[in-house]
């Protein structure tokens, strides 16, 4: 086997780090620009090549892949940074908030005994926190997926605002204006940013501005 | 709002790219050459900039070759490109030029 052959079967491990669809549009031409740059008798590849190919290829797979003049899909995933953002400080809240709120409603109800409250607490609060931390992974899912252009995005992300409609609704008849203001405030606030990003994932610019780049051919 | 400010990487590519097309390898010298040897690009580097300039419409494809058993891909600069580079030379002129007047120095 000669010195080019190990070198380029070398390179061609670290470019399998890139998503399978750029490999295989830009495989040959960077192992082109890799032999290229190769010295005299080399074998393996160079490691801070290497380092580079692995940062790349992991940004490739996650940043978005709309044009930056498409503003509305470019500040739909922003929103959706936002979101994941609100959901934490939201879930931080409801957790800072547990002490207050059992201590309102033994406040407003006297007769509640321990096991009434505890109900109250690992009942309602602590799943509410706990999705709010998955939340926070939806956002960044979702964000990831508008960034790529997947429509079905957008029919995900509205069935889950509707379901945190319903959460903050059932949270209001459940009385959270009156034992839980801190928890109502923020929960207002992510809703309004979802309401947002529902207004902006279905604006009709994004909708018929996701087809990306030039084509790969030459003179396209 | 204030337009993105383009990156360093990005302007010397689109500088290399303003001459002709010019396929990945000419691009990394071309750029080492404008920069004084300042920036090397690596090829990790060099295509995550150009799928990024073909994506947002300022570089495209310019033809194909097969040299020695493999593909070379040469791209151009688009008239968006073009009017781009052109847009961020003036602001860095102008930046460049109001930094000298201050310091009492003759302009670059």
């Amino acid at each position: 086997m000669t010195d080019a052959a190990d070198l380029e079967r070398g390179y061609r491990r670290w470019l399998r780090w890139y998503p399978k669809s750029f490999r295989r549009e830009h495989e040959a031409e960077i192992l082109e620009v890799l032999m290229a740059g190769a010295r005299e008798g080399q074998r393996q590849p160079e490691p801070m090549e290497c380092l580079d190919l692995m940062r790349s290829a992991l940004w490739m797979r996650l940043r978005p892949r709309v044009p930056r003049s498409n503003r509305s899909a470019c500040n739909a995933v922003k929103l959706m940074y936002v979101g994941a953002v609100v959901e934490l400080a939201a879930a931080i809240v409801i957790l800072a908030t547990i002490g207050d709120v059992r201590s309102n409603v033994v406040k407003r109800n006297p007769g509640l005994t321990e096991a009434q409250w505890h109900a109250v607490v690992a009942g309602q609060l602590e799943p509410t926190a706990v999705a709010a931390c998955i939340a926070i992974g939806f956002w960044l899912w979702m964000a990831w997926s508008i960034g790529r252009g997947h429509r079905w995005a957008r029919i995900v992300f509205a069935l889950f605002f509707g379901l945190n409609t319903y959460g903050l609704l059932n949270g209001l008849a459940g009385g959270s204006a009156v034992y839980a203001r801190p928890d109502l405030a923020i929960g207002i606030v992510l809703w309004l940013v979802e309401l947002a990003a529902v207004a902006l994932i279905f604006h009709v610019k994004f909708a018929v501005s996701q087809s990306g780049a030039t084509p790969l051919t030459p003179g396209g | 709002m204030a337009k993105r400010t383009m990156q360093e990487a990005t302007f010397l590519i689109l500088t290399a790219l303003a001459a002709g097309s010019q396929h990945g390898y000419g691009i990394i010298a071309d750029v080492a050459k404008i920069s004084d040897g300042r920036v090397r690009l690596r090829a990790g580097t060099l295509y995550s900039a150009l799928d990024r300039l073909r994506l947002d419409g300022l570089i495209s494809v310019d033809r194909e070759e097969i040299v020695e058993n493999r593909l070379r891909r040469y791209y151009r600069l688009t008239p968006e490109g073009g009017t781009q580079l052109a847009t961020e030379a003036a602001r860095f002129q102008s930046n460049a030029a109001a930094a000298f007047a201050r310091l009492g120095l003759a302009g670059g």
